[in-house]
Formats: structure tokens, C-alpha cells, sequence
């Protein structure tokens, strides 16, 4: 991993056509903004496993476990 | 089958709960969409009395995305909701005190199918905002997985 110092203000650049600017530092967070061409897709890393997260979710009700899960929860309410 | 919280009738053919008459007040409106489905920008809230506490949100852009949730503080009573000021302008929320679940904001966590069961990740809740309808799915730096047990519990798994 390629590790850079850097102030507020300061840029990195990735190739010919992303920047990533230092934007605020706060003592637990680190405030960026990236200049990319529209056809690269910037992402929290997080984000990316809830977009993941989330295709799965759209699929529960083709799965035919929403009964069981109704069960379950009725168990708690018994 | 209704949607929550309606007067006037219009009607989705969902292929999963069929015809839902909606009333467009109860529109939910995400202008981001939800992370994988940016596209999906209105939904309905759709509860089935008998399988309370679960809430369908059913997309009126295509019939065939629905999403089950459930209030999150069914699964975590304590839970607190953390938001960005960018979010928190998007949900119209005034000042800079933490929204209030349920008096401010409704949040809902996803039902992810896992094996036999359903998890949760309540560090990624759906976040409705009371005051003007506009909806976003944030999402915390870590995960916050709860998971259902046979017994009906809700577990933290991470």
C-alpha cells in the first residue's frame, strides 16, 4: 500500500484523471472529495456490502422463507 | 391489502403481495434510491395486520422489487440513530439534536435472507423522515448485524 502525508488543501492525483483532495481533518475523520470521470464509480467500501446486502434482501420474497421467518417471530410474541 | 397511512386510491400490481391500493400521500420518495437500487426512487409502506411487526416497502417503479423490514427498535430497543448533515438535510431535519425514532424519523432495518433465517444490519437502517416523506438508506462505517434465532430472538452477531 502506497502511504502519502498530506495536508489540508492537498491533492493526490490516480492516474491521468482522479483527484483526491484533502477537504477537513477532524481528530476521527477525514473529510475527501475526489474529482473523477463520470464513468468511474466512487464508492464507500461499506457501501458497496450493503448494495450487496441489499440485492440478497430483494430476493427474500422469492425465496419462500417468509413464513418460516413469520414463525420464528411469532415464537417471540408466544 | 392496503398501504399504511391512506386515503386515496391508486393501484400496484405487486407480484408479491398483489393489487396494493395506494394513496400518492403515501408516497416515500428516495432521491438517492437505496445502495444497488438507485433507480428506485418511490416506494409504498405496506403492512399485513397479521404479520406485523414486518413492513413491506413495494417499489412503484418496478412491480417486481419489495423489500421486508422491520422497525428497528423491535430488534435493537436501544437503538440511536446517527446521521450526517447531508442526510439530515435531505430528511428536513431541523437543529442539530439526534432525530428521535419515532417522532422524528422511522427507521426500518432490511431482512436479509442468511441459511434458514433473516439478518439484520442495523448500521444501514432505512431512515423515513416524518416531516416531509423523503426517505435514505444510510449507512454507518462498521456493521451492526443482529440475526433471528429459532426462538424468535434477535441476536448480535457483530
Amino acid at each position: 500500500m502506497l502511504v502519502v502525508r498530506r495536508r489540508v488543501g492537498e491533492t493526490i492525483v490516480i492516474g491521468d484523471s482522479i483527484e483526491v483532495t484533502i477537504i477537513e481533518i477532524s481528530p476521527t475523520r477525514v473529510k475527501l472529495g475526489v474529482m473523477a470521470p463520470r464513468e468511474v464509480s466512487v464508492t464507500r467500501q461499506e457501501t458497496l456490502a450493503v448494495a450487496a446486502d441489499n440485492r440478497r434482501a430483494a430476493g427474500f420474497l422469492g425465496s419462500g422463507k417468509v413464513d418460516g421467518v413469520l414463525r420464528m417471530l411469532g415464537r417471540a410474541e408466544a | 391489502m392496503t398501504s399504511t397511512f391512506c386515503d386515496e386510491r391508486r393501484v400496484i400490481r405487486s407480484p408479491w403481495l398483489g393489487d396494493v391500493e395506494w394513496d400518492p400521500k403515501c408516497e416515500l420518495f428516495f432521491p438517492h434510491g437505496l445502495p444497488g437500487f438507485e433507480d428506485e426512487r418511490r416506494m409504498i409502506p405496506v403492512e399485513i395486520p397479521a404479520q406485523r411487526p414486518l413492513v413491506y416497502l413495494q417499489s412503484l417503479e418496478q412491480p417486481q422489487v419489495c423489500f421486508v423490514c422491520m422497525p428497528v427498535l423491535v430488534i435493537d430497543p436501544v437503538f440511536r440513530l446517527s446521521l450526517s448533515d447531508e442526510e439530515r438535510a435531505t430528511l428536513a431535519i431541523a437543529g442539530s439534536a439526534a432525530p428521535v425514532p419515532g417522532r422524528d424519523v422511522l427507521c426500518l432495518g432490511l431482512l436479509v435472507p442468511s441459511g434458514d433465517t433473516v439478518e439484520v444490519n442495523l448500521a444501514a437502517p432505512i431512515v423515513i423522515s416524518l416531516m416531509n416523506s423523503c426517505c435514505l438508506q444510510t449507512v454507518a462505517g462498521s456493521a451492526s448485524c443482529f440475526r433471528l434465532a429459532p426462538d424468535g430472538r434477535w441476536v448480535a452477531q457483530c
